[in-house]
């Protein structure tokens, strides 16, 4: 794509298109972050603070909340990501037809969940989960379940409320991306298709998907940072507590229980963040490797 | 740490000082901030006692920010502690009396002790407790969460049982009337949420213990009240009485819309159960109801909060007359808030005015505040400690298990195994 | 539903003719597509209607589960505007909100630019980074972040709130992913037009990427509209609160007046759906036509 090497002028000018962000990136990004990889290694309660150490990270893999939080993340991020990203590009292939009628209506609807207030949108669906809520009123309409389901009062009807409520508020949202990126694809290649005769899943699969691999890989990490970072849901919905029985504690939740719920206990928190950065770190890699694996087979 | 942060902080600070765009809302003098968490609660009483104080002394003015949640209040107070940096906080701020200790031991000098100039024996004694650290106390006691059994007196009678059938009773009793209450009229006997452990530590605390010794060390193993208190929950839901709800409005949804037959709670709920004034006449207060183990009296806590001067107030003289002068001392203040707000102050002469002697039609003509005055007298004192949170989050991460008959011994084994790595 | 009128449609078009054998099947898909579309649709809309007929309850009729709409709209909104001083927090919400947008646009699209159209090995090892940074929550930075602001006198000022935002790994990141579509040769022609880099980025890739900045506008408007951990803990006073703020203390009272609170939101979620709707043409108009 872009030259293999740049002549000076092209990297001084390089350098002066990213410095303002770099600068902002450096005070309020850069500093905290290094701040908190000091205090990782600090131990103690409040203000009383020494160093210690690994061992934060030898408390880690024996604290069960932290275990059964990572197992959480882990079991939301593998259901959840693939069910939203697959949805969202669904519906932005299907809008992106220019024949469609009531696009506008469709893709406003579709977009409004994450529009919708957090305070809403957790009120509505807790009303939604409750047990005579309309979930289960629906359910039993169907004869799917025989008697309602206490949504937050199991562990495991607890992650399934939880995953059908983030792929709702989030699932139009990412299809803006795929949206925004179908735009800049050659229509002319697709109407050569077409008349090629190629069918339409393969249009999607050999036109579409490699044309928006760039977005797609985009969303996708930003979903997994979404995911590890889960907070206001589980929040909102089980009273910051992550329950029943911690089945829905996320790697996040945990951070904010450790900084402001607890006795407040900095540097073991802070500990928890570099587990989530580790995380993203091997995920993100892993993400990009199978992209880049595709381009090369292609 | 500290010196890193305030040497580039200090660079920074000169680098920004230019740019800054708007400036901090200076504090003029006279004025007494306060924050607290809830507009029409205990926003409104001090609004109440503001002005009482600025009739007495003019150019004093409280200034009361009710723009927080108590979840954002301890967040705010938590990270700027933690930072050092007293800028912006305000001179009084509430504090839920069970998370006090927590404040007052990890940072210590950052509250002002209230004892040495405001008199504590006024007040409820296991308020008092719950702030006090090292023979000094740091709060001035504000609402009680002294608890009641509210109920639906018209499905009781439907049941076939009177008021005295619930009076002064044990919660195993509490289980006999409910199975009938339910097969006679259907209704629940009471709505919980797995993710609050509120009636576990009410029942803890009516035996006068709590999740800790007096030194601080866990007391979970071999603490009879709340093996005790998990068998009685355990109990509710092995005898079907319990409508499963989750979050603050499928609980209160499930008591004023009817659905369940008692409400065991602290007494600050009166006023989300009085909204609802078509059911007027059909509630009833009695007792909370016992453990069935030596020691257990019919009165406990549930919830309740407190007034604190922070040391770093430019104020402090002014704020603790303010507290003396209204919160200590002005009986005819209580009355007002009990009245507006339906709150329950804890200065213990408060009780000898005359709305607490009022009796509500609501509650079928009961003197319902001199029977709360009378159990708030006797509520016991326990110590909070620093950890009720760690706690309580290890004890909910067991209920599943609890309710559907798990062995306590092994629970309770959990509780302490989890909550010990979460106090190191 | 909405059948018949889009078989017609799409029956009509000469391409759809080319394949006769597949013609039943391309209409059957067609009516896949938009029962799918008008499922996730309702599906999509339902609890923001349910929040609209909530602001025209009262607290009670909301949590007996009335779904439909009542006659306390005007009470919600005397109780919203005599216990918010609305129109001080909404600008509040405004500024913030319009000045981080657009800051963090300019800045994170320039680097965006400035990543993908200038790779270089130190440049691209700074991009992982930051890529990595992006992951760490929040609440870890935010007792340092808090002394910082706190020692440069900024707490409780707009700067405060915004600043931090301002650069956006999370922007530039999308804005690189995008310019990866960007057609090169535009570049070039310009250069040998005698163009500077700024001259391309201004009056040639910006109007090209609109659809980019559209998608961007919405989704960085939104995220600082609806921005709650570090406003809350920066903005210390009343009269400077913003409304995602002032709906979080309404809803954890002790007796939530949900009505009200339901006016409120519906307020609050205006001005986003309000932009969305200005903007989402950009994405159908295509950057292609724009450049022809």
């Amino acid at each position: 794509m872009a030259q293999a090497r740049l002549d000076r002028r092209e990297q001084i000018t390089g350098w002066a298109f990213i410095a303002p962000a770099l600068i902002l990136l450096g005070l309020f990004m850069i500093y905290p972050i290094v701040w908190s990889l000091w205090m990782s290694f600090q131990v103690g309660k409040g203000m009383n603070l020494s160093f210690g150490g690994f061992a934060n990270i030898v408390r880690l893999t024996k604290d069960p909340v932290f275990l059964r939080a990572l197992g959480n993340t882990f079991t939301f991020f593998i259901f959840q990501v693939p069910i939203m990203i697959g949805l969202a590009l669904l519906f932005a292939v299907a809008l992106n037809d220019s024949t469609l009628r009531f696009r506008g209506i469709f893709r406003t609807a579709i977009f409004l969940p994450c529009v919708t207030s957090l305070i809403a949108y957790s009120t509505v669906f807790k009303s939604m989960f409750a047990t005579d809520g309309i979930f289960n009123q629906a359910l039993m309409a169907v004869h799917l379940i025989a008697s309602p389901i206490s949504w937050f009062g199991d562990p495991f009807w607890a992650k399934v409320a939880i995953i059908i409520a983030i792929t709702w508020r989030w699932t139009g949202y990412n299809m803006i991306f795929y949206l925004a990126a179908l735009q800049n694809i050659d229509r002319s290649i697709y109407e050569a298709a077409r008349i090629d005769g190629v069918p339409a899943w393969a249009r999607f699969r050999y036109l579409t998907i490699p044309m928006l691999k760039p977005v797609i890989l985009f969303t996708t990490v930003i979903s997994t940072i979404g995911t590890l970072q889960l907070f206001d849901e589980v929040y909102n919905f089980t009273a910051g507590t992550g329950g029943p029985s911690d089945s829905t504690v996320t790697l996040s939740l945990y951070i904010y229980n450790l900084t402001f719920k607890f006795m407040p206990s900095f540097g073991y928190s802070a500990t928890v963040s570099w587990v989530i950065v580790v995380l993203v770190g091997i995920l993100t890699f892993l993400q990009f490797l199978v992209a880049r694996d595709r381009k090369i087979k292609q | 740490m500290n010196r890193i942060i305030s040497r580039r902080g200090r660079m920074f600070g000169i680098a920004m000082a230019s740019v800054s765009f708007l400036s901090v809302a200076a504090v003029s003098a006279g004025e007494i901030s306060v924050w607290v968490w809830d507009a029409n609660f205990n926003g409104a009483a001090m609004r109440e006692a503001g002005s009482r104080y600025t009739a007495l002394k003019p150019d004093a003015t409280v200034v009361v920010d009710d723009t927080a949640s108590q979840d954002d209040i301890r967040a705010k107070l938590q990270t700027q502690l933690l930072a050092g940096s007293t800028d912006g906080l305000p001179d009084i701020v509430l504090i839920q009396d069970d998370v006090a200790q927590k404040y007052l031991q990890s940072f210590p000098g950052a509250f002002e002790p209230l004892s040495d100039s405001i008199d504590m024996s006024a007040f409820a004694e296991y308020k008092v407790a719950a702030a006090t650290l090292d023979g000094k106390s740091y709060s001035l006691p504000f609402d009680s969460g002294v608890t009641g059994l509210f109920y639906r007196s018209d499905y009781i009678k439907e049941a076939g049982f009177t008021a005295e059938d619930l009076n002064n009773i044990t919660w195993d009793r509490l289980v006999e009337i409910g199975t009938v209450v339910k097969e006679k009229t259907g209704h629940q006997l009471l709505d919980l949420d797995l993710n609050d452990s509120g009636l576990i530590r009410m029942m803890m605390q009516q035996a006068g213990t709590w999740y800790f010794n007096e030194d601080g060390s866990l007391n979970i193993i071999g603490n009879a009240p709340l093996k005790k208190a998990l068998e009685t929950y355990a109990k509710f839901y092995q005898a079907d009485l319990v409508k499963p709800v989750s979050g603050w409005a499928e609980y209160t949804g499930a008591f004023t819309s009817g659905e369940v037959a008692t409400v065991p709670v602290g007494v600050w709920i009166t006023a989300t159960i009085k909204a609802n004034a078509d059911q007027s006449g059909l509630w009833a207060v009695a007792p909370i109801p016992r453990l069935d183990i030596e020691g257990s009296v019919n009165a406990s806590n549930q919830g309740g909060s407190s007034w604190y001067v922070l040391a770093s107030s430019d104020n402090k003289a002014e704020a603790v007359d303010f507290l003396k002068t209204v919160w200590a001392g002005d009986i005819d203040f209580y009355q007002k808030i009990l009245v507006n707000q339906g709150a329950v102050g804890s200065l213990l002469a408060a009780r000898e005015g005359e709305a607490y002697k009022a009796t509500d039609e609501f509650f079928g003509g009961a003197p319902v505040w001199q029977d709360f005055s009378t159990w708030l007298s006797q509520i016991p004192s326990v110590g909070y400690g620093v950890f009720t949170a760690e706690v309580d989050a290890a004890l909910q991460a067991q209920l599943p298990t609890i309710i559907q008959g798990g062995d306590l011994d092994a629970a309770l084994q959990a509780i302490n195994d989890q909550a010990t790595q979460q106090m190191q | 539903m909405t059948v018949s009128p889009m078989i017609a449609g799409a029956a009509a078009r000469p391409v759809a003719r080319a394949f006769v054998p597949g013609n039943a099947w391309a209409l059957a898909r067609r009516g896949l597509v938009y029962v799918l579309l008008s499922v996730a649709a309702f599906l999509s809309i339902f609890p923001f209607f349910w929040m609209m007929v909530g602001a025209t309850n009262t607290s009670a009729e909301i949590i007996k589960g009335k779904a439909w709409f009542g006659g306390a709209l005007l009470t919600n909104a005397a109780t919203f505007f005599a216990q918010v001083d609305a129109p001080r927090i909404f600008w509040n919400s405004g500024f913030i909100a319009v000045v981080a947008t657009a800051l963090t646009l300019a800045i994170s699209s320039l680097a965006g630019y400035g990543f993908e159209m200038f790779r270089s090995k130190i440049r691209e090892r700074i991009f992982g980074l930051l890529l990595l940074l992006l992951s760490i929550p929040f609440a870890a930075m935010m007792v340092p972040l808090f002394v910082m602001f706190s020692q440069a006198k900024l707490v409780n000022t707009f700067a405060s709130v915004i600043l931090p935002t301002v650069a956006s790994i999370f922007i530039i990141f999308y804005f690189r992913q995008a310019t990866k579509a960007f057609p090169s040769e535009l570049r070039d022609a310009a250069k040998i037009d005698g163009l500077k880099e700024w001259q391309i980025f201004l009056f040639v890739y910006l109007p090209v990427m609109r659809s980019t900045y559209a998608a961007a506008t919405i989704i960085v408007f939104m995220t600082n509209w609806n921005n709650y951990l570090w406003p809350l803990i920066v903005l210390q006073t009343a009269e400077n609160k913003t409304i995602t703020l002032i709906l979080s203390a309404l809803t954890s009272a002790y007796t939530p007046d949900y009505g009200m609170i339901l006016f409120g939101t519906v307020l609050a979620t205006l001005p986003t759906l309000v932009i969305f709707f200005l903007l989402q043409r950009r994405f159908v108009e295509g950057m292609l036509g724009a450049v022809k």
